[in-house]
């Protein structure tokens, strides 16, 4: 009996989060797969086409240059905000001077606007009156100088810069709170047998704090395969589809060319690269955690 | 323990309402009023938004007792994206402005637009003769009837800074040559020759049209596109080579894309950093009165190989106008307040308020030249003998063609594509959808 007493409790509050998710998260997916499957411009009938929407996007070379500029950002984000990210959080860690400012510095940019960092972006590239190109030659780099966001070589690069740059704030800021709630006596046994900083970080550290890592992981790369407000306000994902990831050629394709079923399957694509990477993930953390 | 529970089991209450709110909102009607949706891209901070507002709110309040009437503002390009999401969601305001072309097509297909002709028979005030020959071409669909009514008329101008010439001695070009020697000397002190970028196809897309209406046949196969003509045609592979010279000659900003768009190319015009842009007259609100004091409209310099004199033409068209929503139209509840509405939109009293901020109207109304900016008299002066000839916007035929020729100009101002490439691009999506 006291066991069904907190039933109602218990709904009450699952419900919300419930109805939230089924609404707000599980209805719209399970819709973008059935739109997936049809051709439809968003005004006249959905007409069922089963995989062609899936067969014309896979042999489309535009959908296979957005695929490969967002795989890219996987990568340079984890290797540059995962990294960054924990050395800087270790540094604060070990009690910097003006420790707080440095951490509302660092997270400053996360809080910040996507549109805004974006616009900025734009004009210190602008090779006619931005910042950047002044910089460099300022400093006697002047080679490096370039038309960042017309030359072919470097434009995705510069749109990555600023979604990198923004977001390492967040994961020094988690790591902070791992690497605060780690027992000190660890380390400090560690010292005391003998261990180095360097392989007190190695040895010690970073296998206490390994699930916040996975977190860390699981974040960027969900973050990077979502991306799209960098890349639509500094270029427009172009030119053509030069600096577009799936979510700005997603969002060309349904809104801008009203092509919804098209624009749904490669909404879909992005559900499975995300739930590919994140299983692949879990299963390699599994097996070395029984390592 | 009683007292956490009911707050916990409240705030839940609370949240799945909430929720529900949010998921099944709907606008409630006033009382026995008729609740009219208006929705337009003309908001704050648009250069119409000042003209349109103070009559917009007199008719609202003039209306106050029979009408409840929502005004939906956006930006231009947000505008687009909302008028598509709510025309899937079916909830497309009643009364709206928007472009005609390929971009209203899927929305005619699906017969959500009333032809233009039931509300001029409807309507007192209004008749279809009260607006310029040609204006309702745009919004000509294939079925051969008007599912618009045209508000804006536009002219494209090259503006050349008349004190920068002088400053180096030099005359307008009037010929290719004479463009890339004038464009050596400005490139040699510094001064962009044209501040022409290309992002999202702007302003790139109309500079292009405008250097193939110098060719021959050029006006005629834009006109064709509308009714499945091709793109791939001698003279699109040909100037869309020689705006690759043109950027090989640098007579562009180095960097298309960060002064792409209308807004970064004008800038470095009205910054004296460059000699000439290419320009339309929604932009005049940005142009400071002594840049307006300095500037000179003048003919494109004519391309190699074109016949037409680039002096005797101009692009001209339609730009946008209003559409009904021949539901609501239809509604007998809503009929007359969508009609009053309409009427009001396109009276003389807001169409002579709009030419204030630089509006080319496309009714027949007295336009009082000298309320106008400078920029604009000077416009006006120019275009009076010119033969007007359309742009590839208002002739292709979908809205994925305009995407497509947009985004792939910008790939031809960073030179990462060839003539013919560029060309291929646009006419695989036209052969798509033949």
């Amino acid at each position: 009996m006291n066991k069904y007493k907190k039933v109602p409790v218990c709904i009450g509050f699952l419900l919300p989060v419930f109805l939230i998710y089924t609404i707000f998260l599980f209805v719209p997916l399970v819709q973008s797969a059935y739109y997936s499957l049809t051709s439809w411009n968003g005004v006249t009938e959905k007409v069922f086409v089963g995989l062609d929407n899936f067969k014309a996007l896979f042999s489309n070379s535009d959908y296979w240059i957005t695929f490969w500029n967002t795989i890219k950002l996987v990568v340079i984000s984890l290797c540059i905000q995962i990294p960054v990210g924990l050395l800087l959080a270790y540094l604060l860690y070990s009690k910097v001077k003006g420790m707080k400012i440095f951490r509302t510095i660092f997270f400053l940019p996360v809080v910040i606007a996507p549109v805004a960092i974006s616009l900025m972006f734009s004009l210190f590239y602008n090779s006619e009156i931005g910042i950047f190109n002044k910089v460099l030659e300022a400093i006697g780099l002047g080679r490096f100088a370039t038309n960042w966001l017309s030359n072919i070589h470097t434009l995705l690069y510069a749109v990555m810069v600023p979604q990198v740059w923004q977001y390492i704030g967040l994961y020094v800021t988690i790591f902070l709170g791992a690497l605060q709630s780690m027992p000190e006596e660890l380390s400090e046994s560690a010292q005391i047998d003998g261990a180095n900083r360097t392989q007190t970080f190695f040895h010690v550290v970073l296998p206490e704090i390994a699930n916040f890592t996975n977190i860390c992981v699981i974040l960027c790369v969900t973050g990077s395969l979502k991306a799209f407000e960098h890349s639509w306000i500094m270029t427009g994902g172009g030119p053509g589809v030069r600096s577009a990831y799936l979510g700005v050629y997603m969002y060309k394709t349904a809104f801008v060319n009203s092509d919804f079923g098209t624009g749904s399957a490669i909404t879909v694509t992005i559900v499975l690269l995300s739930l590919v990477i994140t299983v692949l993930f879990n299963t390699i953390s599994a097996w070395r955690e029984k390592r | 323990m009683k007292g956490k529970k009911l707050v916990s089991l409240s705030m839940a209450a609370v949240m799945c309402a909430g929720g529900l709110a949010v998921y099944g909102g709907q606008e409630v009607k006033a009382d026995d009023k008729v609740s009219v949706v208006v929705a337009t891209n003309w908001g704050e901070g648009d250069s119409k938004y000042d003209y349109f507002y103070p009559v917009f709110q007199k008719f609202q309040e003039e209306n106050a007792d029979t009408m409840d009437i929502t005004l939906q503002t956006y930006s231009t390009e947000d505008y687009k994206t909302k008028i598509k999401t709510q025309t899937a969601s079916g909830d497309l305001p009643d009364v709206f402005t928007y472009w005609g072309g390929g971009i209203m097509k899927d929305m005619v297909d699906a017969g959500l637009l009333l032809n233009v002709d039931d509300y001029f028979a409807d309507s007192e005030s209004v008749a279809k003769e009260d607006f310029d020959d040609g204006a309702f071409d745009y919004y000509i669909a294939g079925d051969g009837n008007a599912y618009g009514i045209p508000i804006e008329s536009t002219r494209g101008v090259l503006l050349a800074n008349k004190t920068l010439f002088e400053q180096y001695n030099l005359e307008y070009p009037t010929t290719y040559d004479e463009l890339l020697e004038v464009g050596k000397v400005f490139n040699e002190n510094g001064i962009i020759p044209m501040a022409i970028g290309s992002n999202g196809g702007t302003p790139s897309e109309f500079f292009y049209s405008e250097l193939y209406n110098q060719y021959e046949g050029g006006a005629d196969e834009i006109a064709a596109l509308a009714s499945g003509g091709n793109f791939n045609t001698d003279n699109a592979v040909k100037v869309a080579d020689t705006l690759l010279d043109m950027i090989d000659n640098k007579l562009f900003p180095e960097d298309t894309m960060a002064n792409g768009g209308w807004s970064a190319s004008l800038q470095l015009y009205t910054d004296g950093k460059a000699a000439m842009t290419y320009t339309y007259p929604w932009m005049y609100e940005s142009i400071p009165d002594d840049i307006q004091e300095c500037s000179d409209i003048i003919p494109i310099p004519q391309m190699p190989g074109a016949t037409i004199d680039p002096a005797t033409i101009e692009t001209g068209f339609t730009v946008y106008g209003f559409m009904i929503n021949k539901a609501s139209y239809e509604d007998p509840e809503k009929h007359d307040a969508i009609l009053k509405v309409c009427d009001m939109l396109a009276s003389d009293e807001l169409t002579e308020s709009l030419t204030e901020s630089g509006m080319i109207p496309c009714k027949k109304v007295e336009v009082n030249k000298d309320s106008q900016k400078l920029i604009m008299q000077k416009t006006l002066d120019y275009a009076a003998d010119k033969t007007l000839v359309q742009v590839h916007y208002t002739t292709m035929p979908s809205a994925e063609a305009i995407t497509m020729m947009d985004s792939s100009l910008d790939e031809l101002f960073i030179n990462a594509l060839t003539g013919q490439e560029f060309v291929d691009k646009v006419q695989a999506v036209l052969d798509k959808e033949k």
